[in-house]
């Protein structure tokens, strides 16, 4: 089922969590709300879900009004970032309660409880846990088995809050290949909350990045990486290396070659899209390198030019070709860079840096 | 084995200060209640159990009954009501709500007696219309209620809101998405997570209700046989020189007081195991396979 949220505003007393905001979610797509903490997006969440009532604005699924119709009417799974299973019931009384407390006409027999639980708990693969309690789970388990507790309900719009927000790495990782199949699988209109970009981009078919309680960018992830709309987008999508224009009057062979970088603008560089050699670079500039951080497949060099940091991503092998000791003068290089007017923070309707 | 934690003390230290504690608890806890019985007994069993067969011993024991009886279902609704609106919700005036809910061990029971007094004796703010419509609320049982519901009001409350506190509003927002009503929600999720805290709290209620002096004695008038309880029973017997009666009434309160300790420790025990529940060591996150949807569904 669609969603659309049209106008919605929201305040907690002076804070603006979310302000005129609009968005409309297509039947049977992935969607990541994603930003910062503060930005909304949770609060965006529990609006859709019916547990926060918007100060203005309407929600509307499959294009009927459903803004004050009550969170136990919308007929939503809503997954907790700390899974908020019933401690008290057993795994199978989990996914059966929202089976049990249904009016007695629609409560479905005994027997048919049974066997729809278990298959859902077939479905996360947890079937061998029935009988035990929240307890004696590990974190992902929980995490799959309040998953399984939304989904025995048929919802028609399926919400996560920060669903791995609470695990750790591979957990999180495998978790979130398994969600994307499920999707695959049943196609029910999904709308997860994260603040991992990295899971955004991963999971989703398309991102909605937030700020401050409104919409910076909405895409496809390739889209929003590739050609952010706002230098937030930019910087909140992966490291990157910031050039304000005061920086800029010392690239001097920069301004020679490129025709942009007029005083007020702000240059983006990604860490792996600058150039690092020991021999001179043509309209290159010159670095010290300060520290070097062997992260796995990757090498973070940090370099400092003229009192300003400036962060490059080589790989490994790149790196030990280099051999960069500590205080060595390199040349560096942008490939290439983003550049948004420093007043707007609206791209600059030109074409990237040349350098 | 010879390995010494950081924090631990000497031996001498630790038995030293195991010794005052104990010393401590036998002196003004176990040699008093020995004494108690001591007295009780002193001319016999059979004096003893005299002493109880009195009529008016009766009639106290029956009414401190009763008081504990009606005050303890309105500790309930009072105290989940009032837990539940300062752990769940975010209102203007919940700190003061939150103050409040001390009050009562903040006043002196005289002075919550004497309130009563103010508001419901015949000289008191509704006293004239009272007396015209032939209520009595003081120096009878509804205001010996009063005073016992005033002084016993906190500790519910006070048992659940940092109870509720810390287990948030998550389950039961995942209950009504899930499509329980209120009351479903409030009793297949709410009321069985609070259960042990909520039962310990009535304990502590009880045992004050039962045992609470000034307040009650403020307002009972002591009219013997009818509004003396058993804690008044006790003291007015004890001026009359009555020590077998006074004592042997006491024995009484004694062992009520011994009841609610086991049933406070069994509860104890049972919310100890329920935190160890929560908090127990999660098995390790199987890892030799991801969970697949596709692989696995037939």
């Amino acid at each position: 089922m669609s969603i659309e949220i049209r106008n919605i505003s929201k305040r907690f007393g002076n804070f603006v969590a979310l302000d005129n905001l609009s968005l409309d979610i297509p039947t049977g797509e992935l969607v990541a709300l994603l930003g910062p903490s503060g930005c909304g997006k949770t609060t965006l969440l529990r609006i859709i879900a019916g547990m926060e009532t918007p100060d203005a604005g309407n929600v509307l699924f499959g294009g009927e009004e459903a803004t004050h119709v009550h969170a136990r009417e919308r007929q939503v799974g809503f997954v907790f970032q700390h899974y908020a299973l019933f401690r008290h019931m057993s795994v199978f009384e989990n996914v059966a309660f929202g089976l049990r407390v249904r009016p007695r006409k629609e409560r479905p027999s005994e027997a048919e409880i049974r066997e729809r639980v278990m298959g859902l708990l077939k479905l996360v693969q947890l079937d061998w846990l029935a009988q035990r309690y929240p307890s004696q789970l590990s974190g992902g388990q929980r995490q799959r088995i309040a998953l399984a507790r939304a989904l025995a309900v048929e919802p028609k719009v399926l919400l996560l809050d920060e669903p791995f927000g609470a695990l750790d790495t591979k957990v999180r990782k495998e978790l979130r290949r398994w969600l994307r199949r499920l999707h695959d699988e049943m196609h029910i209109s999904s709308v997860f909350v994260t603040h991992d970009q990295e899971e955004a981009l991963e999971v989703a078919d398309r991102v909605v990045v937030m700020n401050r309680g409104h919409i910076e960018q909405i895409g496809s992830p390739d889209e929003v990486y590739s050609s952010p709309a706002s230098p937030f987008v930019y910087q909140f999508l992966g490291n990157v290396n910031v050039f304000h224009s005061r920086v800029h009057g010392s690239w001097a062979e920069v301004e020679r070659e490129g025709e942009n970088t007029e005083a007020g603008s702000i240059a983006f560089v990604r860490p792996h899209d600058i150039e690092l050699d020991l021999a001179p670079l043509p309209g290159g500039m010159t670095a010290v390198v300060r520290h070097v951080h062997r992260i796995g497949p990757l090498v973070r060099v940090e370099l400092e030019h003229e009192a300003e940091m400036i962060e490059v991503e080589l790989t490994r092998e790149r790196a030990t070709t280099l051999d960069l000791p500590l205080g060595k003068t390199v040349w560096i290089k942008p490939r290439q860079a983003k550049i948004f007017a420093a007043d707007t923070a609206k791209p600059a309707d030109k074409q990237p840096f040349l350098f | 084995m010879n390995t010494r934690r950081a924090t631990a003390e000497p031996r001498w230290v630790r038995l030293l200060l195991t010794g005052v504690a104990l010393g401590f608890l036998f002196l003004f806890l176990v040699l008093p209640l020995i004494a108690v019985f001591w007295e009780a007994f002193a001319h016999g069993a059979q004096a003893y159990w005299e002493a109880l067969q009195d009529g008016e011993a009766h009639s106290a024991m029956l009414l401190t009954l009763t008081i504990a009886a009606v005050v303890l279902p309105f500790n309930i609704a009072f105290g989940v009501a009032a837990a539940w609106a300062i752990a769940k919700f975010e209102f203007r005036g919940k700190s003061l709500l939150t103050t409040l809910i001390d009050l009562p061990f903040a006043v002196s029971p005289v002075v919550a007696g004497l309130i009563f007094i103010i508001l419901f004796g015949a000289q008191g703010f509704f006293g004239q219309w009272l007396v015209a419509n032939d209520i009595k609320i003081i120096f009878a049982l509804p205001g010996m209620v009063l005073a016992t519901l005033f002084v016993t009001f906190p500790f519910v409350a006070r048992e659940l809101i940092p109870l509720m506190q810390a287990q948030g509003r998550d389950e039961e927002e995942a209950a009504v998405s899930l499509g329980a009503s209120g009351w479903q929600m409030f009793f297949r999720v709410t009321l069985p997570n609070i259960k042990w805290g909520l039962m310990y709290g009535l304990i502590l209620a009880n045992a004050r209700a039962m045992g609470e002096f000034g307040a009650v004695s403020v307002v009972s008038g002591h009219i013997r046989g009818e509004t003396n309880t058993l804690p008044l029973h006790v003291e007015i017997l004890y001026n009359e020189y009555n020590q077998i009666g006074a004592f042997a009434a006491a024995t009484v309160l004694a062992l009520l007081g011994l009841v609610t300790l086991v049933v406070k420790t069994i509860v104890e025990w049972r919310m100890r195991k329920e935190t160890e529940m929560l908090t127990a060591d999660l098995p390790p996150e199987k890892t030799e396979l991801p969970p697949s949807v596709a692989t696995e569904r037939p």
